[in-house]
């Protein structure tokens, strides 16, 4: 089309070639060389030129109808025009291919900025899956666009969620798969579908997917636009883990409060029916005998309130302590008082190792006492008709040790951290020893939470031997 | 002649029970379902004995113990349903005497108020010098303890500490209220900790056995509790099961 305006103008300028100037006919040529550059590419530019070039010398440089010249003179303007013509068409090409990049640089920007607006301002983290996923594949014209975050059920995707390195699926089905990150560069020609790892911080988070129904043929620019993208993919993907992980730590506190509000006012709700029921089982435990087993049961009800009270209160860290120094003389004879009512024949047997001072340790007396009622009705329970149930008391370095122990039959070796699990029950037992399961495990948390810890060791000779760990203290002598 | 006893409670089973406990043994007994109600009653009636409930509807436990307290020197005997020890040394500082777990037993419930009402009970010496509970003999014009009538000796500590635990038999006085009583002056804190030395000092003194202690009760989490002379005769330990 650009030969057809050269040829025309030529035409033209041949018709009034008696009253042109030679430089009419090179600012001519000029003119129409640089239009066509602009509006087709550098080889039409250069193309034009030497038409131009040749069109100049041998229409309107005498001898006309010639390529000879007359003139030396008017070899140097042929060969200034050609000059001229050819870098001019250069210089505009760069130009407008300068000006061609920056425009595909802005959008790229473009479309960059609205990404990361996507990845981080859409309210659900899915969504801004969905939106990366479109932009990458509209951007890139491909059949699909994918991002992995689940396990799926194709192996591939999960091979490169596993190992981190890239793998492509050709056209006749086979798979390549890589040593890094980026794909195999001599697979990419046949790449039906490539898969590409996200990564954030050395870990991968998701599979990127991309494919269509012809060979993918990107180029190098594509390329980088990829991986680019691949890194707001990884991160829209981490968001969307992190929004959802926070999704579930509002529900969880939310069903945390719910559960405390819930267990205070079971706790109340319940205690006040089961304060009338013991009182009115009492008075009738004179007439009936029955009445006896009703206030049993009442109390049993009530311990399984308060241990699921307090269970609840220790997993949520929500259970008061009230830390202070404290005399193992005090502890043990509160236990003496707790407990004296309910041995069932089973004598308990004080062992104090005091070694001249009085024995103290820093604890909360309240769940102490209650640990080691709990330890005692334990060995009690388990130990053979009329055995007695030792309780020793001695100070280790920076430990007050408290150990209950028993001629029970003692605990397997595979079931001895089991029994500090709430609702363990010892095989074989007789579904009912009265308790409610959770006293190990309240007894062990309520230990660590003072600081200390509750362990379980077979006794020589037969039998168990619970201690319970707490932090020692000294006590002052005198005060005046 | 027969005793007055006022229930305040908000709950009418409760009401009942305790009303049951205590009619057998010809004791008049009133009842109030609010806590003014119950501080009206208290101020009408001048009952011997004040059952109160913690978990009313409308004032908070304490400010009805404070408020009686204003006024009135009625044993009030504090029933808690919660597991809080904090919230009962309050109420024990806020002026009442004692207190009973939920659930409870009618006859530990009648244990600890026949202990209130006698230790209320006004003496026929005004000027009560003598203190007897078990061999223990306290004589306060000698500033001297006899148990089974040999002399205790005592340090001027172990002295006021077992006065103030004596003259307040049956009562439940906080490690706190002790320590004032005894060290006043002394800043409570990490002082409390004196206590337990003074008090494991004592019991060596007038316990047979100091694990299985007769008269110097501890209620955990809350403070000491002298045995009254009633539980004193029945022996160390076993005083029932209370949190």
């Amino acid at each position: 089309m650009w030969f057809a305006v050269l040829a025309a103008v030529t035409l033209l300028l041949l018709a009034f070639r008696s009253r042109l100037d030679k430089a009419h006919v090179a600012l001519l040529y000029l003119l129409v060389v640089l239009a066509g550059t602009l509006a087709g590419d550098r080889r039409l530019g250069l193309s034009l030129a030497t038409v131009a070039f040749l069109f100049f010398n041998f229409f309107f440089l005498p001898p006309y109808q010639t390529f000879a010249i007359a003139d030396p003179l008017d070899w140097l303007v042929l060969v200034t025009f050609l000059v001229v013509s050819t870098v001019a068409a250069q210089m505009l090409h760069r130009l407008r291919s300068e000006a061609e990049a920056s425009k595909r640089r802005a959008a790229e920007v473009d479309r960059f900025a609205t990404l990361g607006a996507e990845t981080l301002s859409v309210a659900r983290a899915d969504d801004a899956l969905a939106a990366i996923e479109e932009v990458i594949r509209s951007t890139l014209e491909l059949g699909f666009c994918r991002i992995h975050t689940a396990p799926e059920p194709d192996q591939l995707v999960s091979w490169v969620a596993e190992s981190g390195h890239a793998a492509i699926r050709q056209s006749d089905g086979t798979v390549r798969i890589g040593d890094s990150e980026e794909p195999d560069p001599a697979g990419l020609g046949e790449a039906y579908g490539i898969f590409l790892p996200l990564r954030v911080r050395d870990r991968t988070v998701g599979v990127l997917e991309i494919g269509q129904d012809r060979p993918l043929a990107l180029s190098p620019a594509q390329w980088s636009f990829l991986s680019a993208l691949r890194y707001y993919a990884a991160l829209g993907v981490e968001r969307a883990r992190l929004s959802a992980e926070a999704d579930r730590a509002e529900v969880l506190r939310e069903a945390d409060r719910l559960k405390d509000a819930l267990m205070a006012s079971v706790s109340h709700d319940l205690r006040t029916p089961l304060t009338t029921i013991k009182a009115l089982a009492h008075d009738m435990a004179g007439l009936d005998d029955r009445a006896i087993t009703i206030e049993e049961e009442a109390d049993r009800l009530n311990r399984l309130v308060a241990d699921l009270l307090d269970l609840s209160r220790l997993q949520g860290g929500a259970l008061p302590m009230s830390i202070a120094v404290n005399a193992v003389d005090d502890l043990v004879g509160a236990l003496v008082q707790r407990v004296s009512g309910a041995m069932e024949g089973h004598e308990l047997r004080i062992e104090l190792e005091e070694g001249g001072t009085l024995l103290a340790g820093r604890f909360d007396f309240v769940h102490a006492l209650r640990i080691l009622v709990n330890l005692v009705d334990n060995a009690r329970k388990y130990s053979p008709a009329g055995a007695p149930v030792d309780l020793i008391a001695r100070r280790r370095d920076g430990d007050l040790e408290l150990a209950v122990a028993d001629r029970g039959p003692g605990v397997p070796v595979a079931e001895r951290e089991r029994i500090f699990e709430p609702f363990y029950r010892p095989a074989g037992t007789p579904p009912d020893v009265g308790g409610t399961g959770l006293g190990l495990a309240i007894a062990r948390m309520l230990a660590v939470a003072q600081g200390g810890g509750l362990a379980y060791r077979p006794r020589e000779g037969g039998g168990s031997v619970l201690t319970l760990v707490l932090p020692a203290a000294d006590l002052p002598t005198s005060l005046s | 002649m027969p005793q007055t006893l006022l229930v305040i409670d908000d709950e009418p089973q409760i009401r009942r029970v305790i009303r049951n406990a205590f009619t057998d043994n010809d004791a008049r007994v009133l009842e109030a379902a609010t806590g003014s109600e119950g501080i009206d009653l208290a101020a009408s009636e001048h009952p011997d004995l004040i059952i109160l409930d913690l978990g009313l509807p409308d004032v908070v436990g304490a400010e009805v113990c404070r408020e009686i307290r204003k006024w009135s020197a009625t044993p009030i005997l504090v029933l808690s349903a919660r597991h809080s020890d904090e919230e009962k040394v309050a109420l024990l500082d806020a002026g009442a005497d004692d207190y009973v777990t939920k659930p409870f037993s009618t006859s530990e419930l009648q244990a600890r108020a026949r202990a209130l009402l006698r230790r209320a009970r006004p003496t026929p010496a005004a000027g009560k010098t003598r203190i007897e509970i078990g061999e223990l003999v306290l004589d306060l014009d000698a500033r001297g303890l006899t148990r089974a009538g040999s002399p205790v000796h005592l340090t001027p500590i172990e002295w006021d500490l077992i006065r103030v635990l004596m003259a307040n038999a049956g009562r439940t006085l906080t490690h706190q209220h002790l320590f004032t009583q005894v060290w006043s002056g002394r800043k409570y804190g990490d002082a409390q900790q004196y206590l337990r030395v003074y008090v494991a000092n004592l019991r060596r003194k007038i316990e047979s056995d100091t694990l299985r202690p007769r008269y110097i009760r501890t209620e955990p989490g809350v403070g000491y509790r002298f045995a009254t002379a009633t539980e004193a005769a029945q022996g160390g330990g076993g005083s029932g099961v209370r949190d």
